[in-house]
């Protein structure tokens, strides 16, 4: 009987095969946590009298959604976490300037590969997936896997999609990948790994890759993930020290559903106020003004998303009426944007760059819209609250998108500014 | 544990949100966990009254996507604290999770039950066989209740008592260190 990727990957883990519906209690290969939960799995552990973790350098810790703290409050919590990761002798500890986001950095440096299994204290763990690892997001129950070093999970079943065709002018990969999770429906994508292959993949940047892997699980998916190609293991080759093992499913693999996706989506896609799903053409919101933009977060914070941002801001302004705060994800991509100019346009357009990390779409710890305000993002989602206040109206679009709308001062088609 | 709750029809439609409409969207960044702070909040989104309304044993029957959102267990802790049950047509895998974590006997699978009652309704849902019998109306339905295993963690009263089992046998067999 063939197998999936996510199948393998488990069945590995576990030492024997596995098959998508099982009750398994796999033992990832990393776990990693986000500086906002650190203190509270340490308070968990101690309420069970839990002193040692399973195997602390299997844990990796980021400061990411609050990388600079913004009181005495949060600069006490984060030297809490400092004690934290030196009492359980976590060696993976990565602290302001240190990584950035931590769905991203650890695929830069080489320790996320194809075939690997994480668990995560977040739910945007699933980002891994652009390298062919299987991250599943374990929020509530992340405690457990820290001390006992697993936790239940059922095999999930895998939604196979066949990327096709090619992008049109001014159309990115956040525009098809949003588009994308409201056609195939959360009936199909509700607890299900969505595995990207075909023919148009090979045209799909690293950035685009983590949209991809993104945006599902938004719509109920347990994770994505991206079958190993000729591309993925040029990106890789020169960040992993060890072997690359590719992964792909087997020919007769079982998959849930099949379904072939064309790259040639008519129109730029925004998803409109209250949920990620709410998904319409540009057209239907253009001239809706606008007071927060926001390029970044785990969706769009790639080198790829600010040189696409770039493209639009080069010699133009920001509205008047308009704040854009732009994240570089992580330390690497800030760096390869100064390089580049990027943050030189960026800088003289009247835009304001912030730490690498989350940005405001860590739940507006950082850069919130008010009551009444209306914000356009690259952000993850768009439920009332995501950036602080929940009487904000919240859209989320591609970094072209974004870049326009801020420029324009209103939600506007992109193209034309190409 | 006593698998059969008794009591009144509580009826809502679809896509209620997990932080928005369950509960108070402050309660996931505080990380609030305990029931006698978030039992006072639940539903406050929809009817900030519901929990002067409600008794121990009525049930929630909602629709699609019930708790949808970023999967913040607050809004279904509330939900557990007035010792209520759950019915719904479908919830975000994330949730379902959450509800198991919580302690929250629900029917997760439940296609067209909406149109099965109304607000009012009294209602005798077995949480352990999936069967829900309207009594006002005099009909019975039968929908997949949650797994063994998954009923077993209910039963303990969650996943926190399940964490607390599980240390405590992995410390007896040796596997973890003693505390």
């Amino acid at each position: 009987m063939g197998q999936t990727i996510t199948e393998k990957i488990l069945s590995r883990v576990m030492k024997r095969p596995v098959k998508a519906g099982e009750t398994v209690y796999p033992v990832p290969d990393l776990m990693t946590v986000h500086d906002w939960y650190v203190v509270n799995f340490d308070k968990a552990l101690q309420e069970q009298g839990v002193t040692q973790l399973f195997d602390p350098t299997r844990v990796l810790i980021s400061t990411d959604h609050e990388p600079v703290a913004t009181n005495p409050a949060n600069a006490e919590r984060q030297k809490n976490v400092r004690e934290i990761v030196r009492k359980y002798g976590i060696t993976q500890f990565f602290d302001v300037g240190r990584g950035g986001l931590g769905h991203i950095f650890p695929m830069e440096m080489g320790t996320i590969t194809p075939g690997m299994f994480v668990l995560a204290y977040d739910t945007h763990v699933t980002n891994y997936g652009a390298v062919g690892c299987l991250g599943i997001p374990m929020v509530f129950e992340i405690p457990e896997v820290l001390a006992c070093g697993s936790c239940w999970i059922q095999v999930p079943e895998t939604v196979r999609v066949n990327l096709t065709g090619a992008l049109h002018k001014g159309i990115t990969i956040r525009d098809v990948s949003q588009r994308m999770i409201v056609d195939i429906g959360e009936d199909n994508l509700d607890y299900s790994v969505v595995e990207y292959g075909g023919p148009a993949l090979k045209d799909i940047d690293f950035g685009g890759r983590m949209t991809l892997c993104n945006n599902p699980l938004e719509m109920g998916a347990k994770s994505a993930l991206i079958e190993t190609d000729e591309r993925m293991i040029e990106w890789l080759k020169p960040r992993v020290k060890g072997p690359i093992q590719p992964q792909v499913s087997d020919l007769d693999a079982i998959f849930k559903s099949v379904y072939d996706y064309d790259l040639g989506c008519l129109e730029p896609q925004v998803a409109a106020p209250p949920r990620p799903d709410n998904v319409v053409g540009v057209s239907k919101v253009a001239g809706i003004a606008i007071n927060h933009a926001f390029i970044g977060s785990c969706a769009n914070g790639s080198i790829e998303d600010l040189r696409d941002a770039a493209s639009i801001l080069r010699g133009r302004k920001i509205h008047p009426s308009v704040r854009l705060f732009i994240t570089p994800a992580t330390q690497e991509i800030a760096v390869r944007a100064g390089n580049e100019g990027l943050i030189t346009t960026f800088m003289e357009c009247g835009a304001v760059m912030t730490a690498p990390g989350c940005g405001p779409c860590a739940g507006g710890r950082i850069a919130p819209v008010a009551p009444g305000e209306v914000s356009i993002n690259t952000g993850t989602r768009n439920d009332p609250g995501r950036l602080g206040t929940t009487k904000a109206d919240i859209y989320l679009a591609s970094p072209l998108t974004v870049a326009a709308s801020a420029v324009a001062g209103e939600i506007v088609d992109p193209r034309k500014y190409l | 544990m006593d698998w059969i709750y008794t009591g009144r029809c509580w009826k809502f439609g679809d896509n209620l949100a997990v932080d928005a409409d369950l509960t108070k969207k402050e309660f996931a960044s505080q990380r609030e966990t305990r029931p006698e702070v978030l039992r006072e909040f639940c539903m406050c989104g929809v009817d900030p009254d519901f929990p002067k309304k409600v008794s121990p044993h009525d049930i929630i029957v909602a629709g699609r996507r019930f708790a949808q959102g970023n999967p913040h267990i607050q809004g279904l802790l509330g939900i557990a604290a007035l010792d209520l049950g759950l019915v719904v047509e479908s919830i975000p895998r994330g949730s379902y999770r959450n509800a198991i974590n919580a302690g929250l006997p629900f029917l997760a699978h439940c296609e067209g039950v909406t149109k099965e009652c109304e607000t009012g309704d009294e209602l005798r849902v077995d949480f352990s066989t999936g069967v829900l019998e309207n009594l006002t109306r005099g009909t019975r339905k039968s929908y997949e209740p949650p797994s063994k295993e998954q009923l077993d963690i209910i039963a303990l009263g969650g996943w926190k008592a399940m964490f607390a089992k599980r240390i405590a046998t992995m410390r007896a067999e040796g596997t973890i260190p003693a505390a």
